[in-house]
């Protein structure tokens, strides 16, 4: 699963957001605190309906972006809007269209899952039997069965990351904020994780924004994303064109990747090795047959063949990536 | 996805080569058994602890430690025990995952107290050394207190290296750092391990464990599931079939022709690609390009869809 | 067309079209479950053994009473004071033990963004949570005086008796608030202090009594002692007894009296616990049942000074609290 957008499956999108209405829009958002710290600097950004990764501020930033988002601190200069909404005026009414999922432990561990997400359910504003409802639709939603009926106290950290997400759900939010919803997880708990929220953002129709220090899950479950570093606005991008392939394809072969660049070369193409591969120039389909041809003509065994990819990771490496072209 | 960028240089530098070994160790609390029986050798370079959580890879590092006794077995670290041997503390740096700081130093004075501790010749200087490796010169005044999560792990770190150890064991170091820092950190541990410095990593994040690390080690239940090369262990699973994702000029014909092969055992038609799965590994990557010579079709790509560490781990936990 | 052999029903996701509530109903659900948990209700059996026996205590002079009342005795305890010690060490129990229930508990595991990043404001919460505490420690307070009230009531004929004793309860009912305000308040602040909650309920509990005996020992010692001598005159016509000196009243000496005359510092010792000021209160207004407070002595004002300043001290520092707390 390389990071290919989040597609529509069988099941249409519930209630299709309009698309093109920004989910988020910044301009010029500032935030000094006492210090002198400045945790925003004119932060101008927007973000498209879809999931959408937040990356690279420092705790400072992210944290008071997400306040600031959701109408609890007051911004020094600049606005912000969150569904069209006027954060500094409006804050309670985006507080009850989004879902927050903080990144630290949240969960008392005497309530059970059930009573707990009810209760917040409550808190949202659903009435009484709607909240029971919806608090079991959203523990079913994200996997736990049974377990709802015990203590939180008694669960592993992958049951109590879902609870935190069952309750961010609760209330039918339009924009779900999720921060560091992996942290803690091991492999096969954050692939699960992974999972539920690239489904969320595909069939349940609402916009997400995961706030994530991990590139690869960006690359692997978001449509977008926004980079901040300083405060300031780093890049905010498709992942698509952030992971585009590039004209440079890479062969891996298991034994003989000498002869192959000898055979290569042989063939008029511009080859180079690279760590336990060759990079090719890519010039037109033909390219591919060559190289098809040479494996097959040396009998190499074929491990890889792909064109390179840009990766996120890029922006944040200050020498200049050697994805665009071979020597 | 191929490693990149992380160019792991042949391990040669200064440090003698301290070699952690551990021979039949168990750890156990009550009936708890957290290590269990536990034979293997860690040399210079960067080696990766993978395990799911509660596996038993915080108890394997505090034992290398010298923190805890092993319940039954031997550990040692440079050919002497790590229990009860002051001496380890010189040559091992640890960088735990608990918080383990106190809030109301700053980095510098927490950093020259660790050199302090150690009874180091020169405090001064091995604390700015320390300091200028992880790049915390600038914030080294302030307290840890004002810290971000990902400064506090850094400024550890430093602690952990102000002392040259040969042997640095990181239990979960990326927690909370932003990717700059990452990356910083990874190109650091990659620079140390080149150095010829012994390094023990366990991680959640396998895509950069698969950056870092030589070779793996995977605990599973206080037990050791497998260790060396992740492609090496791949490679021997061989109940398991190998899949690729092959995309062609014509993927229906391609299969059609895959399947007449032995070292073939299934083939799909995806929405990305023609799924490929390979009884015989080596005989498929061996014939795959001349079987599409013959028939004209044009290979675009080939991806190996379980070789990654991710996949590897997967197998190796659930098995 | 035959009819449908089977059908698979969307389970999927569902958005949600119903009502929503207003800040005002959250709210309103706030206090409810606060007002639950200060009970102990939905949280198993153990936790609603404080509450049961504080309550159950707190009733039984006034169903000994009512009983006594039944059998043609008179109602002795008053209902501004009701029963003075009793009611306080059973408030410090009940305050000491529930009001960490319900602040601190939220405290410790970090729950309070989950709430403010609701539709609800910053200062909503620790309201609903004042609102049901105080609720809580008024139906404990006031349940026995109603008790009392209607097991002296129902003893009773005729319209002016009923209403002689409606007259002297509704003072007492509003002591009774004022209790239920103060002490609610000064445990929820306390409570707010710590996320552990043995430690909330010691703070609470030695505040309380600490003072408590504080203000008794200061109201004692600081009482003069006044002696007179008691003379019995004998009746006219009766000569001086023989052998009595010569001069002065005739009369036999009987015994020395010993009465404690508070003085002003006596007057202000109350000020020191909530108890004690709450007396000097309840006594400025005009109550009339002997209490720990030998007279407030013209003070009063200052009682009714500082019930409001410890008041507006715990409903500041529970603002400026929650104003920072929360993580968000």
């Amino acid at each position: 699963m390389s990071g290919q957008p989040s597609s529509l499956t069988a099941a249409p999108l519930r209630e299709p957001e309009r698309r093109g209405a920004a989910v988020i829009e910044t301009t010029a958002l500032t935030k000094r605190y006492p210090g002198p710290v400045t945790a925003l600097d004119e932060l101008t950004v927007t973000v498209a309906p879809g999931i959408t990764g937040l990356v690279g501020a420092n705790g400072a930033g992210k944290s008071t972006l997400i306040k600031i988002l959701l109408g609890l601190l007051q911004p020094t200069g600049g606005r912000a809007m969150v569904l069209g909404a006027d954060c500094a005026r409006d804050g309670e009414r985006i507080r009850s269209l989004t879902g927050y999922m903080p990144e630290h432990d949240c969960l008392p561990p005497d309530v059970t899952a059930t009573e707990f997400v009810t209760h917040l359910g409550r808190m949202s504003g659903l009435p009484p039997t709607a909240a029971k409802e919806r608090a079991a639709e959203s523990l079913r939603h994200v996997g736990l069965y049974e377990e709802r009926y015990r203590q939180i106290g008694t669960y592993s950290t992958g049951m109590k990351q879902r609870v935190k997400l069952a309750q961010a759900l609760v209330g039918d939010p339009r924009l779900l904020l999720l921060d560091e919803p992996t942290v803690g997880l091991d492999p096969a708990g954050r692939n699960a994780m992974l999972e539920l929220i690239a489904r969320v953002g595909a069939e349940f129709g609402m916009s997400i924004v995961v706030a994530s220090h991990l590139l690869g899950e960006i690359e692997r479950i978001c449509d977008h994303l926004v980079a901040i570093e300083a405060g300031r606005l780093l890049r905010a991008d498709t992942i698509t064109s952030m992971t585009r392939a590039s004209q440079v394809l890479l062969i891996e072969v298991d034994e003989g990747a000498d002869q192959l660049l000898a055979e290569l070369a042989r063939r008029g193409l511009q080859a180079r090795p690279y760590e336990r591969a060759v990079l090719v120039g890519l010039d037109g389909d033909e390219t591919y047959d060559a190289v098809r041809d040479a494996v097959a003509d040396l009998g190499l065994p074929l491990n890889r063949l792909e064109q390179r990819r840009r990766r996120v990771e890029e922006l944040f490496r200050d020498e200049v990536p050697e994805a665009s072209g071979v020597g | 996805m191929t490693a990149d960028h992380i160019t792991r240089a042949p391990v040669t530098g200064s440090h003698a080569a301290t070699a952690i070994e551990l021979a039949n160790v168990s750890r156990w609390y009550g009936n708890v058994v957290a290590v269990n029986d536990i034979t293997m050798t860690i040399g210079p370079g960067v080696t990766g602890l993978l395990g799911p959580n509660g596996a038993g890879k915080s108890t394997l590092l505090h034992l290398i430690a010298g923190f805890l006794a092993p319940s039954r077995g031997r550990v040692t670290v440079g050919g002497r025990p790590s229990w009860r041997n002051p001496e380890i503390y010189r040559k091992v740096g640890l960088v735990p995952e608990r918080d383990s700081v106190y809030a109301f130093l700053t980095g510098e004075e927490f950093v020259r107290a660790t050199a302090g501790l150690h009874r180091l010749a020169d405090v001064g200087g091995a604390t700015r050394r320390a300091i200028a490796i992880v790049d915390m010169a600038d914030a080294q005044n302030r307290r840890i207190s004002t810290y971000s999560k990902g400064m506090r792990q850094r400024i550890k770190v430093a602690a952990a290296l102000v002392h040259d150890p040969d042997v640095l064991l990181l239990d979960e170091p990326f927690n909370g750092m932003d990717p700059r820092q990452r990356l910083h950190m990874m190109d650091l541990l990659t620079k140390l391990g080149a150095e010829g410095r012994t390094i023990l990593l366990s991680s959640h994040i396998l895509e950069e464990v698969e950056q870092l690390a030589d070779t793996i080690q995977v605990i599973v239940s206080g037990r050791l599931a497998a260790s060396g090369d992740f492609r090496a262990i791949r490679r021997l699973m061989t109940s398991r079939p190998h899949v690729f994702l092959v995309r062609s000029s014509d993927d229906r014909r391609l299969g059609s022709a895959l399947i007449g092969r032995p070292a073939v055992t299934g083939v799909e038609l995806t929405g990305g690609g023609l799924q490929v799965r390979a009884g015989d590994f080596g005989a498929f990557s061996r014939e795959l390009a001349g079987l599409a010579r013959e028939h004209g079709i044009r290979l675009r790509e080939l991806l190996p869809e379980d070789e990654s560490l991710e996949s590897v781990f997967a197998y190796l936990v659930e098995s | 067309m035959s009819a449908e052999a089977g059908v698979i029903h969307d389970i999927g996701y569902r958005r949600y079209t119903g009502r929503r509530l207003g800040r005002a109903q959250i709210l309103r659900a706030l206090y409810g479950h606060s007002l639950r948990s200060a009970f102990g209700l939905g949280r198993g059996a153990k936790a609603k053994i404080v509450p049961v026996i504080a309550f159950v205590v707190m009733c039984l002079p006034a169903i000994a009473n009512a009983v006594a009342v039944a059998n043609g005795n008179a109602r002795i305890v008053p209902y501004d004071t009701y029963t003075f010690q009793l009611r306080v060490v059973v408030m410090i129990i009940f305050v000491a033990a529930q009001a960490p229930e319900l602040v601190s508990r939220d405290l410790r595991s970090h729950v309070l963004p989950l709430y403010f990043c609701r539709p609800m404001r910053r200062l909503d919460y620790p309201a609903a949570k004042l609102a049901a505490f105080m609720t809580a420690c008024l139906l404990i307070i006031e349940i026995p005086l109603l008790l009392l009230y209607v097991g002296t009531v129902a003893q009773l004929h005729g319209g002016s008796a009923i209403w002689g004793q409606t007259k002297a309860l509704i003072p007492g009912l509003l002591v009774g608030l004022m209790w239920a305000v103060l002490l609610a308040a000064i445990g929820l602040a306390l409570a707010s202090l710590s996320g552990r909650r043995a430690y909330a309920t010691g703070a609470i509990a030695i505040y309380f009594f600490l003072t408590w005996i504080l203000a008794g020992i200061l109201i004692t010692v600081t009482q003069r002692n006044v002696v007179r001598a008691v003379v019995v005159h004998p009746p006219k016509g009766v000569g001086p007894p023989p052998g009595a000196p010569p001069g002065g009243p005739p009369g036999t000496f009987i015994a020395r009296e010993v009465t404690q005359v508070p003085t002003t510092a006596a007057h202000l010792s109350g000020l020191v616990s909530p108890f004690t000021t709450l007396d000097g209160v309840r006594q400025w207004l005009g109550g009339t049942s002997p209490g720990p407070l030998p007279g407030v002595g013209g003070y009063g004002a200052l009682y009714g000074a500082m019930f409001l300043v410890l008041l507006a001290v715990c409903l500041a520092g529970l603002a400026a609290r929650y104003r920072k707390a929360g993580g968000l």
